[in-house]
């Protein structure tokens, strides 16, 4: 089967699994929600055989441009999620979650974003490619379901889904940080050095990476050090998504950058 | 001391980082470090005042700096003053003061051993030991204090973390002053001197590798390294793959053509009779004798390698890419001339008939070719071990701070000679699901002990 038909069936189980979440919230049966992790899981698994087969044709890694990066951001959105829902139980974050999905497939499927195979330019002919974009994405995918706790937590009603979610937000961290350190910061200095012959260029990508960074350093020393929980907690995770979001897209269209592939 | 205080401050930190941070932020809206020109059409009159605050080279401005100068030297105070407590936390003796704060654990479970404390002691270490808990005993009044505790290493995850900060920085200092970096053009066969190395690099070729589809697949030199005039290593650098010889690293960087000096050819000929066409190879500046058809001499005055007409309708090139290659031909019969025109290979029809010459010529500028320059970045980084072991202490501290979270099990012993009654009190600061299964599990086989 093709690529693009993989795609479109992962997306559309992906738009299954966010109805279903969605009907559970509203109906609450909190049952339903276990379909609607277990069709986001079929579409997780369609998927990972979408990018597979893209990476063999390619013949490169499935994140070079900016609809084989979306469609991976997407995959480890829900892998993150799926993971920490198998952990935690997150019911009621699903839904959110889900439809950020939809939104970045969507995105990834709209005609703007150019899905041919092109091969790689040689700055991108390196096995840091691998490390450095999927650990990174990977990274962001727990951010972003930190986003959604956060939000969630800023509408919620009650103590007890507050606690929840405020715990929610941090343990996504607890995985996302570290991840995206040494994905974003760590590798990316190496590759950087091993490409451009300098780890450090303060590129508009580089200081925007490290802008994130230090949001989301400041969520982990705000709330351990000074015990700030919840509220405050949540704005800090919710700016330090959108950092994480410009430093994805925005800097590519926005600002001049030695990164810029899209 | 006020100043030790003033910087072991976590909030001086927290203050810190958003200054850094919204410093970052106004780096990359402002362009960095280009002309004035530019900053005044982009800006205004607010140029002049980016330029005094340093906002337009933000990144080694004086006050940038000095605020990374501060958050270093908070990082180190904040890590010094906690490593104390810290160290004795995770490895300090048990006291007979422990007793007391077991009460206080959230994990607590009492239960009655047979023997007398000293006995009972020793079947709790032998239990705990097993589990790769480190164990510390105290003596009190009618029994024991144990302290138990494993992956303590995990309480200095942080502090692993911020000196691998401090590394980094560091690494970035001697980066700034004692690294090296320059460019070196060179035409294939030539030799140029390593700026602040006593050995030379030879170009011995450079290719540019095509996909069948059309994109650029590899910029390649060839590379050799001369000591005292003899290549002791040839190797080719590519982008990703750079040349490695005594702390230096030679990076693809650019390529170009030498446009100066191209080895031109042109077809000349009647517009009537094809059959009249002539080929003459010559370069620029250079007049040379034709056989006819019609004329005498041929001469080239100027090539540019993509033709675009600027300002007042002066000739240039737009790129150094041969996107639109035109050269400026000049025909003569005798001592008169006959043709003076601008001919391009990519529109070979554009030279027919052209210029203040008789309509009846043709000149076609079939080929050029000139010599590809590669650029090298040759660079020498000391500073770059330093970060790469900061990275080292970054990662690991990460690991630690996050996923191996210290546990602390406390008993205390208390009985006569029959029997010895211990009270055990768990401490772990995350993942306490798994830490009360343990513990419990550790209640549950002293229990059977019995």
């Amino acid at each position: 089967m093709t690529e693009s038909a993989l795609f479109t069936m992962a997306f559309v189980l992906y738009i299954l699994s966010t109805f279903v979440y969605f009907a559970s919230l509203f109906a609450r049966r909190v049952k339903w929600a276990g379909k609607g992790l277990a069709l986001a899981g079929v579409g997780l698994a369609l998927h990972t055989v979408a990018l597979v087969v893209r990476t063999v044709t390619s013949g490169h890694a499935p994140f070079t441009n900016m609809y084989e990066s979306l469609s991976f951001f997407a995959w480890a959105t829900v892998l993150a999620f799926a993971a920490l829902d198998l952990k935690f139980r997150l019911p009621k974050i699903g839904p959110s979650v889900m439809l950020i999905v939809v939104a970045l497939m969507a995105l990834a499927s709209s005609p703007l974003m150019p899905k041919d195979v092109i091969p790689l330019v040689p700055a991108l002919q390196s096995y840091w490619l691998w490390l450095h974009v999927s650990v990174t994405l990977i990274g962001e995918a727990f951010f972003a379901v930190a986003f959604v706790a956060s939000l969630l937590y800023l509408t919620a009603d009650t103590e007890e889904k507050r606690e929840k979610l405020d715990s929610v937000s941090y343990r996504a961290v607890a995985v996302g940080f570290p991840l995206f350190t040494l994905g974003g910061l760590v590798f990316g200095m190496i590759w950087a050095y091993k490409a451009w012959g300098a780890y450090w260029s303060w590129d508009s990508k580089e200081v925007w990476s490290l802008i994130t960074w230090l949001v989301f350093a400041l969520y982990l020393h705000t709330r351990i050090v000074m015990g700030w929980k919840g509220r405050r907690s949540a704005v800090v995770a919710i700016i330090g998504f959108l950092a994480a979001m410009f430093t994805y897209f925005g800097v590519n269209y926005l600002l001049t950058s030695l990164h810029s592939y899209r | 001391m006020a100043v030790w205080k003033f910087f072991s401050s976590v909030k001086l930190a927290i203050f810190l980082i958003i200054l850094l941070t919204l410093a970052s932020v106004i780096g990359t809206l402002i362009p960095q470090g280009r002309s004035a020109e530019e900053y005044a059409a982009r800006y205004g009159e607010l140029a002049g005042l980016f330029v005094r605050l340093q906002l337009t080279d933000l990144y080694r401005s004086a006050w940038f700096l000095a605020l990374l100068f501060l958050f270093a030297v908070n990082l180190t105070v904040c890590t010094v003053s906690r490593i104390g407590p810290k160290l004795r936390r995770a490895f300090g003796p048990a006291s007979g003061t422990d007793a007391g704060s077991v009460a206080a654990t959230k994990l607590r479970n009492r239960l009655k051993l047979a023997g007398a404390p000293a006995s009972a002691a020793a079947r709790i270490s032998k239990e705990l030991s097993s589990r790769r808990y480190a164990l510390k005993t105290a003596g009190r009044e009618n029994g024991a204090v144990l302290l138990a505790r494993k992956r303590r290493l995990g309480w200095f995850g942080s502090d692993a973390v911020h000196f691998g900060l401090l590394i980094i920085l560091a690494g970035g200092i001697v980066s700034g002053l004692a690294g090296r970096r320059s460019h070196l053009a060179l035409l294939e066969g030539q030799t140029a001197d390593v700026p602040h190395a006593d050995f030379r690099v030879r170009l011995d070729r450079f290719e540019t590798e095509y996909y069948p589809e059309g994109g650029v697949k590899a910029w390649k030199s060839t590379v050799s390294v001369l000591e005292d005039g003899r290549p002791v290593l040839t190797e080719v650098v590519k982008v990703n793959h750079p040349l490695t010889y005594r702390g230096f690293h030679f990076y693809q960087s650019r390529y170009g053509w030498d446009w100066q000096n191209p080895k031109l050819e042109i077809l000349v000929g009647k517009m009537d009779d094809p059959s009249s066409s002539r080929s003459v190879s010559l370069k620029t500046g250079e007049r040379v004798p034709v056989d006819g058809p019609g004329i005498t001499h041929l001469g080239v005055r100027r090539f540019v390698p993509d033709f675009v007409l600027g300002e007042g309708n002066r000739v240039q090139s737009r790129s150094g890419e041969p996107r639109n290659p035109a050269a400026l031909v000049e025909a003569w019969q005798g001592e008169e001339r006959v043709f003076a025109g601008w001919i391009f290979a990519k529109f070979p029809d554009f030279g027919d008939g052209h210029g203040d010459g008789r309509a009846a010529l043709s000149f076609v500028l079939k080929d050029f070719q000139a010599a590809q320059y590669s650029v090298l970045e040759a660079a020498r980084d000391p500073g770059a071990n330093l970060i790469w072991v900061g990275c080292l202490f970054v990662t690991a501290g990460f690991f630690l701070a996050f996923y191996w979270t210290p546990r602390e099990i406390r008993v205390v012993l208390e009985g006569g000679s029959g029997v010895t009654e211990a009270t055990l009190g768990g401490f772990a600061s995350k993942g306490r699901d798994a830490f009360r299964s343990e513990f419990e599990a550790v209640c549950e086989s002293l229990r059977r002990v019995l």
